[in-house]
């Protein structure tokens, strides 16, 4: 059976986020993780293609074991088989360290027709990993995909792009990041499903299991730093009104005036 | 008019910046990217090169305004195949640059095609990449970038410690400036084996029914954000924009609550905005938000909370109930 990589991630609460004061980045272990809401579409995706060319769905995450209530979600979405990358040399990844550890855990589950991703995390939020992992795995990739289908064995994607849609043919093995809008409608978990990974864990790689390079892992193999963060200071600049409604709007009508927004 | 260079005799050391072209026409984000690095570039004593693929010279619409730009040189990449954008082939491309030119700084507006296009650049070449900088400086001899990051008020200052440096720039956050001496204007030519070949094949393209949003050229904006409680009272900011000839923008969390489309965001995940009046109802002003309209002229704030950063920042802010005072407000202008 063709095989389909769905790479997800977990992200913190919004409004939970901590971050470690000495390296600047994530407390991932102490927080609660949610599934990034944009990797739904990416599962969404596969699961209809799964559906339609009868294949098996592999879903990958990296991150702390935290991320497995997130695995067995998906689990009761459809996919068929978890995998969680975690090891604490991983901790502190950039994109291109993130990149690398996903590359590379693909690549053990050769062979894949497809690798979907979602648009962009609502954390780190750069959009770089799908494209990122595709380039060190030597494949084409699609970003900002809405729909994917199958044509005499070659992937077709529309794919948006700021001037309007394309439709691009591609031959396969390829990463798409999907458009968190592309679906009307998202399926939720099935309740079958939700019992049966009760008594299932997701497989667990570390970094000896995926024979990688250390000096390309973590906080240190990562080129990109943090050298500082800085927090923006802000003064009361301007008049503070207080009180009842209507003299708020008689002065702010009057400012509107003033700027010859509306007519005296 | 072109002065050809073959590829292995490019000049070293440069800061290349990515110019966008699609179907001909430039997007202007390439021209905003060179205002800020043209700073970081005289701070290093660098040349600035604007650099372009594209599918052949005659179709280009916009030749005269890229004579106008600060850019000491541009670069350009002609042949047939770059007619229309394909990731691989344009990393390729790419790559075989940096390789031979040794670029000191290698940077791109974050458009989509900029963000499509540079993750695979960066992951080829095995080196850091920056996202959605909005400011640059030089210390000690080294870019030092900055975006805004998690939590309120928080920006955070990265570095490469992998050459070339890499970043993507966020649209908007800067300014087009044009220089006063016409750039040098160069060919690349790519030796005869170079393979011009890719994966991807662009069978169709329907041109976007979406109007553009004015938001971003807006001389007037009125936003809102979670204090409107529910879409209902948003879709009254549409009213009030009707009256003061204003576009309508948001905060993320509402768009992402689906009040309002995505292209209405303002913010380091959406639009710039420069207006002459920004009114804002019902937001905290996050920095995340704040960098997308902190150069507007004059801010109002309509907030419950005095301490709100927003109402900080603010010309004039009111405290009181977003939804009373926009619902009071339009009944008064209606009248
Ligand atoms: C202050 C700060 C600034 C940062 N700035 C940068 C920067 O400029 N450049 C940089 O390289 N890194 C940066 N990082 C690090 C970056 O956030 C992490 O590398 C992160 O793990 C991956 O990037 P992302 O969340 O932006 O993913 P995105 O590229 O936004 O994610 C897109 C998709 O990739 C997949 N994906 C991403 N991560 C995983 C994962 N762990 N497991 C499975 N699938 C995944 C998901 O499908 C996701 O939807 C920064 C971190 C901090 C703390
Ligand atoms: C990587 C990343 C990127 C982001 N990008 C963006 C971006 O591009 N744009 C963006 O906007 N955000 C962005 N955000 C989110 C940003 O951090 C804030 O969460 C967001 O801007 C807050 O939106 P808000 O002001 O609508 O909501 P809140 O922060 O919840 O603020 C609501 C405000 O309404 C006030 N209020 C409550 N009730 C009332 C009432 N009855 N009347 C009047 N006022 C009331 C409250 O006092 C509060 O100040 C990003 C976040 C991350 C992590």
């Amino acid at each position: 059976m063709e095989k389909i990589i769905v790479c997800i991630k977990g992200v913190p609460e919004p409004g939970s986020v901590k971050v470690d004061p000495k390296t600047h980045t994530l407390k991932r272990e102490s927080m609660e993780l949610i599934l990034n809401p944009n990797d739904r579409s990416a599962l969404e995706m596969a699961v209809r293609l799964k559906n339609e060319y009868n294949m098996e769905i592999v879903a990958i995450s990296m991150g702390p074991p935290n991320v497995i209530p997130l695995l067995k979600h998906a689990y009761a979405l459809g996919i068929d088989q978890m995998v969680l990358l975690s090891d604490r040399a991983f901790a502190g990844s950039d994109t291109l360290a993130t990149s690398y550890v996903l590359a590379e855990a693909i690549k053990k589950l050769s062979p894949f027709s497809l690798i979907l991703m979602g648009l962009k995390s609502i954390d780190g939020e750069t959009a770089q990993v799908p494209s990122e992992t595709a380039s060190l795995l030597g494949i084409p990739s699609l970003t900002n995909v809405k729909s994917l289908f199958m044509e005499d064995n070659k992937w077709i994607a529309i794919r948006e792009i700021k001037y309007g849609e394309e439709e691009v043919e591609v031959e396969g093995p390829l990463v798409c990041s999907v458009l968190p809008t592309a679906f009307d409608y998202i399926r939720p978990p099935s309740l079958k499903r939700l019992l049966e990974v009760k008594n299932k864990e997701p497989m667990v790689w570390q970094a000896s299991d995926l024979n990688l390079d250390s000096q390309r892992l973590g906080l240190n193999g990562s080129p990109t730093q943090v050298v500082e963060v800085i927090e923006k200071k802000i003064e009361t600049k301007g008049v503070i009104l207080e009180g009842e409604p209507e003299e708020l709007v008689e002065k702010l009508i009057e400012v509107l005036k003033e700027k010859r927004l509306i007519k005296n | 008019m072109l002065e050809r260079v073959k590829i292995e005799n490019l000049s070293k050391g440069n800061i290349l910046a990515f110019g966008e072209f699609y179907k001909n026409e430039l997007n202007n984000s390439s021209l905003e990217i060179l205002s800020p690095l043209k700073e970081v570039a005289q701070a290093l004593n660098k040349k600035l090169i604007l650099l372009f693929l594209i599918g052949s010279l005659e179709d280009i619409k916009n030749l005269e305004e890229i004579k106008r730009s600060i850019a000491d040189e541009v670069w350009f990449v002609i042949n047939n195949e770059l007619k229309d954008f394909k990731d691989d082939l344009y990393t390729e491309v790419l790559i075989q640059i940096v390789k031979s030119s040794q670029p000191y700084g290698l940077f791109f507006p974050a458009t989509k095609i900029g963000m499509s296009l540079t993750p695979r650049v960066a992951g080829a070449l095995k080196v850091g990449l920056c996202a959605h900088v909005n400011y640059l400086e030089v210390k000690d001899n080294q870019i030092v970038m900055s975006r805004p990051t998690y939590g309120e008020n928080i920006i955070a200052k990265l570095v490469s410690k992998s050459s070339p440096v890499m970043a993507t720039i966020s649209l908007g956050a800067f300014n087009i400036k044009y220089g006063e001496k016409e750039p040098l204007m160069k060919e690349i030519i790519f030796p005869e084996n170079f393979s011009w070949s890719s994966k991807l094949k662009i069978r169709n393209f329907i041109p976007s029914k979406k109007k553009p949003t004015k938001l971003s050229t807006a001389k007037v904006v009125v936003s809102g954000g979670r204090g409107l409680k529910n879409k209902e009272t948003f879709q009254k900011l549409f009213e009030l924009a009707e009256i003061l000839g204003a576009e309508v923008g948001a905060t993320r969390p509402v768009c992402y609550e689906g009040w309002v489309e995505e292209e209405k965001m303002i913010g380091v995940s959406g639009v710039t905005v420069k207006p002459k009046v920004y009114i804002g109802f019902g937001i905290s002003g996050a920095l995340q938000h704040t960098v997308g309209m902190e150069n507007s002229e004059f801010i109002i704030a309509v907030n419950t909370d005095k301490e709100a950063p927003l109402v900080k920042m603010a010309n004039l802010a009111l405290i009181g109930d977003a939804k009373k005072i926009l619902e009071l407000l339009l009944k008064k202008l209606k009248n």
